[in-house]
């Protein structure tokens, strides 16, 4: 690939060490690190929290219905839309793990001040669940491969069949059997029953429903296949959302006029 | 290569870049002093005064500081965005790259408090939103949660934002000459969640929607948090930028021109 002339004296200039044009992209790139820390911080944790937050939240949720099967689906949309601009314009395969590691710490600042020291749950009744591993997988498929199609199918993949067994060693004390007032139960449920949620549905109503609770059986297995597959087709859906945001362009400012700017100005 | 004395003269002359901090820095202290302390209004008065609506100490200890925050927050969104309008640069065509290059590094700064901003609406005080109102239930569409979440944390971050927008459009030449879709997303999409309040609390009018908070009603808040992501593409733009930019200011050495 040739340079063009202002590339090449922005490559030389840049690449000299300890001159003013280094410390000035240097000092661009720690603006856009902290601007993207953060953003990425509150968009994928506000999307996470809104479509399976609930089963994040409480640990008597983390067997029930859609965890196992909805929660890799969305984990994917945010890592995958970002993973266009990091891979096609830096050339870093780190959207996932960077996005994972910014949910987690969005996840533990709400948890402990929100959760713990303003409504006092316990956090062995609230921590997030372990996203790094799947996400982590799908950054190594696309830096090996360095394809979308590939990185959709085993990378997208990835991140479903890595969720299950990465929370299973936290989770399964939990799925301990208790027998309580006559009914057996397990010590997440227990937990539960201990610390009062008055809103939420098990606290309103019974409303279990198949037998996706039980989550060491081969219902999870099968739920993760399933997951796995919508895994790959929303990877290459997102990472094509990722693309299309990215390069949206402009339009033409129709009060440039007020700050002295004229038609001729536009190619300059 | 010989240096003439003219030479040296110059290159003494040019003053060394350097960054503004101060902005971005008083920014972030301001946002952690006005999110800290609500978090800590929140720990001291939600649990003693902040469970009914009808009660009067409700009135007292929280509606005020409602009223409050929205006589604050409209003043400044207008003090802000037009002193930006009325102060604006008039003649951006002559405008030297030098001080091109300062005003966008503060302006891409400035984006760090913005994202800060972001973050307190859409992490912090958002998910706490759940633990509240799962765990006592709400009564009407004023709590101690919405107060901070809906009524200061999203209007601190669109009068950013809206603050921003008009700073790059009256100072910038790159972003006057045309205006970018990625901005106006980043700006406008955030901006939108504050209507999807309103259908937020209208909903929350008719059903106990705290049971699940997955519930479809809230997918308002996730769809238009996802115009963040443009803010990727703005980045890029302001990148790609710099290529044209920053050689006018330098030369290949490293050293500024200008």
């Amino acid at each position: 690939m040739k340079l063009t002339t202002n590339e090449a004296t922005l490559l030389s200039a840049v690449t000299t060490p300890n001159s003013d044009a280094a410390r000035i992209s240097r000092g661009l790139d720690m603006f856009v690190v902290a601007i993207l820390f953060f953003a990425i911080i509150a968009a994928f944790h506000i999307h996470i929290m809104l479509t399976v937050g609930d089963w994040d939240f409480w640990v008597d949720w983390k067997d029930r219905m859609y965890w196992v099967t909805a929660t890799p689906m969305l984990l994917i949309f945010i890592p995958a839309a970002l993973s266009y601009p990091f891979m096609m314009k830096f050339g870093l395969p780190i959207a996932g793990t960077l996005c994972a590691l910014c949910l987690v710490i969005g996840e533990w600042i709400s948890r402990i001040v929100g959760f713990h020291l303003w409504t006092y749950f316990p956090y062995s009744m609230i921590w997030p669940a372990i996203v790094l591993p799947g996400l982590m997988l799908m950054d190594l498929v696309l830096l090996l491969s360095r394809n979308l199609f590939i990185t959709s199918i085993f990378g997208g993949s990835a991140v479903a069949f890595a969720f299950a067994p990465a929370n299973w060693p936290i989770l399964a004390p939990y799925h301990e059997p208790v027998v309580h007032m006559g009914q057996l139960v397990n010590v997440a449920d227990m937990i539960g029953y201990s610390f009062t949620r008055t809103a939420t549905p098990e606290y309103l109503r019974f409303i279990e429903r198949g037998t996706l609770r039980t989550f060491g059986g081969e219902s999870t297995l099968i739920s993760t296949g399933f997951s796995g597959f919508v895994c790959m087709i929303l990877f290459f859906v997102w990472w094509k959302i990722g693309e299309w945001l990215t390069n949206l362009g402009t339009i033409p400012n129709v009060v440039k006029k007020h700050v002295g700017l004229g038609d001729d100005d536009d190619e300059k | 290569m010989a240096v003439t004395h003219e030479e040296v003269r110059q290159a003494k002359a040019i003053a060394p870049f350097k960054f503004n901090l101060k902005p971005m820095i008083m920014g972030l202290i301001v946002l952690i002093m006005i999110f800290g302390g609500a978090r800590w209004y929140q720990q001291w008065a939600a649990w003693d005064y902040g469970l009914d609506a009808t009660d009067p100490m409700f009135d007292k200890y929280w509606m005020r500081v409602f009223w409050g925050e929205i006589i604050v927050e409209v003043t400044l969104f207008f003090s802000f965005v037009g002193y930006l309008w009325m102060t604006r640069d008039k003649h951006l065509n002559n405008l030297k790259p030098r001080e091109e290059l300062r005003r966008l590094m503060l302006w891409v700064s400035m984006l760090v408090v913005y994202a800060f901003a972001f973050y307190f609406a859409g992490s912090f005080y958002a998910e706490q939103d759940a633990t509240w109102h799962q765990t006592v239930v709400r009564d009407t569409s004023f709590t101690p949660s919405h107060i901070f979440l809906f009524y200061m944390s999203m209007p601190v971050f669109i009068i950013l934002g809206f603050s921003l927008f008009f700073y790059a459009i009256t100072r910038l030449p790159f972003f006057a000459r045309k205006i970018s879709i990625g901005l106006v997303l980043v700006v406008c999409g955030p901006f939108m969640l504050l209507p999807t309040v309103g259908y937020n609390e209208w909903g929350h009018a008719f059903w106990l929607m705290e049971e699940y908070f997955t519930v479809p009603l809230h997918w308002g808040f996730v769809f238009f948090g996802w115009t963040i992501i443009a803010l990727s593409g703005v980045l890029i733009q302001v990148m790609k930028y710099m290529v044209e930019l920053l050689p006018k200011v330098i030369n290949e050495k490293g050293e500024l021109t200008s």
